[in-house]
């Protein structure tokens, strides 16, 4: 098979220095389905968005059919025949599905109105050549994701796409809708086109590929035959070391209650139920882990844990402590919170190191004021922040630097120093990972375990099952801001919280355990 | 911190080098224009006191938007806030009468509530309606306009006057000048170690800075904002009516129409320049004041207007500011360049 696209020593740094591709050079061949894998920041994504043209790249040659090539914005790179669909769908609900297919790119009749007739019909002709088995006169808001989805691929392939390149499709879909695409992906293999896969779900890309590159941190490790390949050395390569899927834990027996919610509910501004009578009890020792796909309750429930949101029901109370409606400042004493987005809610990334170490502690710890809280101790702060620095082997240049020059790790460890020497009973850990490269995310959940091994309550969410499996004690499992399961870690498995994920409800055949 | 300091001086010179170009096409010559505004500015103990003393109401109003800008709350109720705190001090003075011992800090003392009052107006509109600042304190500065114009027009006209002003406040309530320096630099001075001290020392002023970067860290982080925002409105409309005060005090001894003139609306561009610094307001503040202290002589001596001065302010800001955000463009460039070659090596 010919080549059709090459990538060569591709650089891109992204300011100041966060290097997302380390001279990867890649190539892939007309009629292929090529997965790219690697974990979240590998940079499979910015590869890609180079290619498209999206973002510039800093150094490289890219040959497409044997020519150099530089695509300013993604309209040339379209024009060049590569087109892209991305995560999430941006179609106007309001339009018909020929419509948004042929925005842009009208066929213009008389005085240039647009000759809707002849519109219609050529998408219908486009949908029924591809076998896409979609109506062009439905509304998009009508449609499930599914067919959006389709819809999305539909606009480049109008436009005669030759390259497609797909940014995790599978993420929107639910598992039953994914064989589908699967089919229709691979007719379009079979009729020419090229197709670019991104994902970080090795059973699929190992389904669907001929080929795969692996990516880790900016570098590309390898491509490799589907076939010749299976999932234990793909998750090597990605992850850079033998994956255990064992657990992490020591044996321990958990203490009484400390964190404890009953019948919570929260209704948002638009009278929408977002959580449902949630209860749920985390004991002194334990780690009880928060499964569910992103968008069914966990934001609302930190919101409500927090004190950012007001729930309309329930009660929540820490060692017997009811904080339901309690001011933020008293929910600190109680609560350590580490929130999954560093720059939003877990720092100021204007600001110093020291004046984002004393955040909290100001308020809460005497010995960082003087004159009845009004002064500022700035010296015993900036001892402080020696000792995190020591404590959690923060890497940093100054003290005084501001917070955004530390790295992504580095900057968890701040936060997760601060928020750990506040000494709470409980603590809340949304996604405290994220974002992190292979070490720092063991470092993180060794320093999770260590907590619990201080009889710490922790309630842990996340999005990665893996890591939940790897450190709790318990999975409680959210659908659709419900509290569908609680179960101890021996007693399920990762098939079973991913099917009650998607499902909100037990597979019959999956109760019996391994 | 130098980094701040050497794009700001290379802003002004960039920014007079464009002004020297404009007055070229004009058929000025910029080398005697620039001699003649800075001689009559800086050049000697009678300008630089002149300087000095006009600095006093644009820091003062500066150092009011710094502090607002920086935490949050965008307070653009300066000019009405300088209005409200210049007419209580009037008031004051032309009904108090105490030695000047006491006089004086009264006087002050009702410049700040006056100012505080105006500002507190909005920050009440804002907790109990939720209406933006940012649209009520302009609102307000407009009501501010007419109310002191009606208040110098009828309760408290001087009956002997033939334009609407008040009669002249006790004597005891004048500030004190030595020489041609004028003691209204040793009460910004004062405002400006005391504010300096709570942005930068005191806990409040840190949890303002903080709000004013990222206010829902702050709050997450135990910060009282609600308190914090209406602390910083009263705080920084009390500034701007000290500003006004000191005018009255300082100057006509008597609040005249027009007194406010353009002070607040520049003290709002001094902010935006010093990218809302303490210490760079004061700094710009008094580079501002040397500008148009030093235009009046400009046009005794060269045919230059002194309305160049105006174009040459906007020059600099908008250099200043400008250049600002292409410093840091540059430099992450030639970071990312440097590290590029690096890799590809």
């Amino acid at each position: 098979m010919e080549t059709i696209i090459e990538m060569k020593d591709i650089v891109k740094v992204f300011p100041p220095n966060v290097v997302a591709l380390d001279d990867v050079t890649t190539d892939f061949r007309k009629g292929e389905i090529h997965a790219i894998v690697g974990e979240n920041g590998a940079g499979k994504s910015t590869l890609m968005k180079v290619l498209y043209g999206l973002e510039p790249r800093n150094d490289g040659k890219i040959l497409y059919r044997g020519q150099f090539v530089h695509f300013k914005d993604p309209g040339e790179a379209i024009a060049a025949g590569i087109g892209m669909v991305h995560q999430e769908i941006l179609l106007i609900q309001e339009y018909t599905i020929w419509q948004n297919i042929v925005l842009g790119i009208e066929p213009a009749g008389f005085l240039g109105t647009l000759n809707q007739a002849q519109a219609q019909r050529n998408v219908q002709a486009k949908i029924d050549e591809f076998k896409f088995n979609l109506n062009a006169d439905d509304l998009v808001k009508d449609i499930s994701v599914a067919a959006k989805q389709k819809v999305e691929i539909l606009k480049l392939l109008y436009r005669n796409v030759e390259v497609l390149i797909l940014d995790e499709p599978t993420a929107v879909l639910t598992p039953q809708e994914i064989p589908q695409l699967f089919t229709e992906l691979k007719r379009l293999r079979d009729s020419g086109k090229t197709i670019l896969f991104i994902s970080h779900h090795l059973d699929e890309v190992l389904d669907i590929s001929d080929r795969i590159t692996v990516m880790r941190k900016g570098k590309k490790i390898a491509t490799v035959d589907a076939s010749e390949t299976n999932k234990e050395d793909l998750a090597r390569m990605m992850v850079g070391r033998d994956v255990l899927f064992l657990s992490a834990r020591e044996e321990k027996r958990p203490g009484p209650v400390v964190f404890s919610i009953e019948n919570l509910s929260y209704i948002d501004g638009n009278q929408h139920k977002r959580l449902e009578g949630l209860n749920l009890q985390v004991h002194s020792g334990e780690i009880v882990g928060v499964a569910g796909v992103e968008g069914n309750g966990q934001l609302e429930l930190v919101n409500c844990i927090m004190g950012l949101s007001q729930p309309a029901t329930g009660h929540m109370a820490v060692n017997g402590k009811e904080l339901t409606r309690a001011e933020i400042l008293e929910r600190r004493k109680f609560i350590s919170f580490v929130s999954q987005d560093r720059s939003k809610m877990g720092a100021s990334v204007k600001a110093s190191i020291t004046d984002n170490t004393m955040m909290t502690h100001h308020r809460l710890n005497p010995r960082f004021t003087h004159w009845k809280g009004f002064l500022l101790d700035y010296k015993y702060s900036r001892q402080f922040t020696h000792e995190i620095e020591e404590q959690f082997g923060v890497s940093m240049g100054s003290m005084d630097a501001p917070f955004k020059s530390l790295s992504g790790g580095n900057q968890q460890k701040v936060i997760l120093g601060r928020e750990l020497l506040l000494d709470t009973p409980f603590l809340l850990l949304d996604q405290p990972t994220r974002g992190l490269d292979v070490g720092s995310i063991e470092y993180v959940h060794e320093v999770i375990l260590k907590m619990r091994s201080q009889d710490r309550a922790i309630l842990l969410i996340s999005a990665d099952l893996e890591e939940l499996f790897r450190i709790s004690d318990r999975i409680v499992v959210m659908h659709r801001g419900k509290i569908v399961a609680d179960l101890p870690i021996e007693k399920t498995n990762v098939e079973q919280v991913g099917y009650l994920m998607l499902e909100g409800k037990d597979k019959e055949d999956a109760k019996e355990v391994r | 911190m130098r980094k701040k300091f050497v794009s700001g001086i290379l802003g002004i010179l960039v920014a007079l080098f464009i002004g020297a170009v404009v007055m070229l096409v004009q058929g000025y010559d910029p080398i005697a224009t620039y001699g003649a505004l800075f001689s009559y500015s800086l050049g000697g103990l009678y300008p630089l006191s002149t300087t000095l003393r006009n600095s006093v109401p644009l820091i003062l109003t500066g150092l009011s938007a710094s502090i607002a800008f920086a935490s949050g709350p965008v307070n653009l109720g300066q000019p009405g806030q300088f209005l409200i705190g210049a007419l209580f001090a009037t008031v004051g003075g032309l009904y108090i009468h105490l030695p000047a011992v006491l006089e004086i800090p009264v006087l002050i003392l009702l410049a700040l509530i006056g100012g505080a009052l105006w500002s507190g107006v909005a920050a009440m509109m804002r907790k109990w309606f939720s209406m933006d600042e940012f649209i009520t304190t302009l609102m307000l500065n407009i009501i501010a306009d007419f109310f002191t114009y009606w208040a110098i027009s009828y309760p408290f006209f001087d009956q002997t006057a033939y334009s609407p002003m008040t009669p002249q406040i006790d004597k005891a309530g004048w500030l004190p000048e030595f020489g041609n320096f004028n003691t209204n630099v040793i009460v910004m001075v004062i405002a400006f170690v005391v504010v300096w001290f709570i942005f930068s020392r005191m806990t409040a002023g840190y949890e303002w800075r903080l709000t004013g970067q990222n206010s829902i860290f702050a709050r997450l982080g135990g910060c009282n904002i609600d308190k914090n925002y209406v602390t910083v409105m009263l705080l920084t409309g009390a500034l701007a009516g000290l500003a006004g005060g000191l005018i009255v005090m300082a100057g006509p001894h008597r609040f005249i129409k027009d007194l406010g003139a353009n002070y607040a609306w520049n003290g709002v561009m001094i902010a935006m320049v010093a990218n809302n610094g303490l210490v760079g307001t004061v700094l710009y503040g008094l580079f501002f004041s040397s500008l148009q202290s030093g235009a009046l002589g400009m046009e005794l001596i060269t045919a230059v207007p002194s309305e160049f001065i105006s174009v040459l302010q906007a020059v600099i800001v908008l250099v200043i500011v400008a250049g600002r955000g292409l410093l840091d463009i540059w430099l992450d460039r030639s970071l990312v360049k440097r590290k590029a070659r690096e890799r590809a090596i």
